[in-house]
């Protein structure tokens, strides 16, 4: 007995003799195994027994097999952007040679209208209005830009819808001196940066744009 | 189970019929009174007013208000605006995509209690379909789907086959329909969100509770309880939600597209169900479409 705690720091070798019988136990697979095919009723069982099986693995002569029907011809894969084929298609009425959508398209055409920029517009039904660009939002269908006057000494903003059939047409009246930093000039409504009325810039636009075309053109 | 009630009850038919007819075992479960209700002798006769309690009275409560024909399933894809050829007016609209719809089965009043048609949409893989569902789809014919409701109808003229497709061209440009869709849920929102509820003071000795909905109710005057409905906090929107006469703007046959105007409850990708709108006269539906469903 006196010999045995001598003996103890030897027990670890013991393990070196075990033929690791329990590494099957520990290891795992991930590899695909194959689902174990149902093992058939024996065909000369009788019958008292079959109450014993569940309901749902009892032969059923007259119980057909699930039949899997395959589906239709899928609309959501012949159209996977409804929303971009429906404004397509309005784009093909409203503005079927892309004049507007380049005109506005300030991301990609250098020759568009820009955000400070005065323009006028004239409409199908109503005055023209004339103003100073300060947003342009590029929404496909609803691209729109807002405008920004002074009529009678008060401040009048105007948001127009670039594809609407009641705009006739749209002039870029006078570029912008320098190079906007801005995509928005929502500071221009401050008292510090208002351009107050460009009335007057137009009037002299128009003037001359009649002169050049010989006075009686009524086309704008 | 076996009958075990069988030999009792020919023992002392305390319940059963009466005596006169043979002795027959009449299985019987669940309780059952000693004194059932006998028909009063006032109740007999003509002149007695119609009982407004009855399943045939509830449908024929509804018969005017439910549509002729069935609806479809779509999935909302956005919103965008329409301008009007005519007048140039702008119409804001919503985008609905008809995905494989088809009709599933029938709900009949002879073994429901009413007259309603199952429809589905999309498709499912079939792994991911329990096999009851799967069963069903099977004995119908149909592809498993993965969107399925019901659409009730007036009568079984409205009943169209199992199986049959409904594209988009089932609406026409010009009509009116009711699109019924969930909400957009909000979580769990205060009484200021959900019910729109004034909240208290910013200052005035107010502490802590400035968005809280303040009492419950009166005290030992009113019950000393609070009473059901009470408005509280609580959980906001994925509510079913139904907008009314919307206007088909446009159909799309071979993309399964839908423009109806206005908005329509709900996110994108969110599923809506469109039908005839109840309260504008029903649709001039061509004579075939019409007939095919009382052939079939």
């Amino acid at each position: 007995m006196a010999a045995l705690p001598a003996m103890r720091p030897l027990g670890c070798l013991r393990s070196l003799s075990l033929s690791n019988p329990s590494s099957t136990v520990d290891s795992f697979s991930t590899a695909y195994s194959k689902r174990p095919e149902r093992v058939p009723l024996p065909p000369n069982m009788p019958e008292q027994f079959l109450s014993q099986i569940p309901l749902r693995f009892r032969p059923d002569p007259d119980r057909e097999p699930l039949k899997i029907y395959p589906a239709p011809p899928s609309a959501r894969k012949a159209c996977k952007d409804p929303v971009g084929a429906i404004t397509e298609s309005q784009l093909a009425v409203l503005d079927p040679t892309g004049e507007r959508k380049a005109m506005f398209d300030y991301r990609r055409n250098p020759r568009s209208v820009k955000t400070g920029d005065i323009v006028r517009v004239t409409f199908k039904n109503g005055d023209p209005f004339n103003g100073i660009v300060m947003s342009i939002k590029l929404r496909g269908i609803e691209t729109s830009f807002l405008m920004r006057n002074e009529l009678t000494r008060v401040a009048v903003e105007m948001s127009v819808k670039v594809f609407s059939p009641n705009v006739n047409s749209v002039e870029i009246v006078q570029r912008s001196e320098k190079k906007r930093r801005r995509a928005r000039l929502y500071f221009l409504r401050d008292k510090k940066h208002d351009r107050r009325s460009v009335e007057n810039i137009v009037a002299s636009y128009v003037r001359q744009k009649k002169a050049f075309l010989g006075g009686g053109n009524r086309r704008r | 189970m076996s009958p075990r009630l069988g030999g009792l009850l020919q023992l002392s038919p305390v319940w059963g019929a009466p005596l006169i007819t043979p002795r027959i075992p009449v299985r019987s479960f669940g309780i059952r009174s000693l004194n059932p209700p006998k028909p009063s002798r006032f109740n007999i006769g003509p002149g007695l007013p119609v009982l407004e309690s009855t399943s045939t009275a509830a449908l024929r409560r509804k018969a005017n208000s439910l549509p002729l024909r069935t609806g479809a399933i779509g999935i909302k894809k956005g919103m965008t605006a329409i301008y009007d050829p005519e007048s140039g007016k702008r119409i804001p609209c919503t985008v609905l995509q008809l995905d494989r719809v088809e009709v599933i089965s029938h709900k009949t009043r002879e073994r429901h209690g009413y007259y309603a048609v199952q429809v589905g949409a999309g498709w499912k893989h079939p792994n991911n379909v329990p096999k009851s569902m799967l069963g069903h789809f099977s004995v119908n014919g149909v592809s498993p789907k993965r969107h399925i409701f019901e659409f009730r109808v007036k009568d079984e003229a409205g009943l169209i086959p199992v199986g049959q497709s409904i594209e988009a061209g089932w609406f026409q440009e010009g009509q009116f329909v009711d699109a019924r869709s969930n909400t957009k849920g909000k979580g769990f929102a205060g009484v200021m969100k959900r019910h729109g509820f004034g909240g208290q003071d910013r200052s005035h000795g107010v502490s802590l509770t400035h968005r809280s909905m303040g009492s419950s109710g009166p005290g030992q005057g009113g019950g000393s309880r609070v009473y059901p409905g009470k408005k509280m906090a609580g959980n906001m929107g994925n509510t079913q939600n139904t907008v009314q006469n919307l206007k088909i703007l446009k159909v799309d046959s071979e993309n399964g597209i839908v423009v109806v105007s206005g908005a329509v409850s709900g996110p994108k990708g969110c599923v809506v169900r469109i039908q005839d709108a109840i309260k504008k006269p029903w649709p001039e539906v061509p004579q075939a479409e019409a007939t095919e469903p009382a052939t079939a």
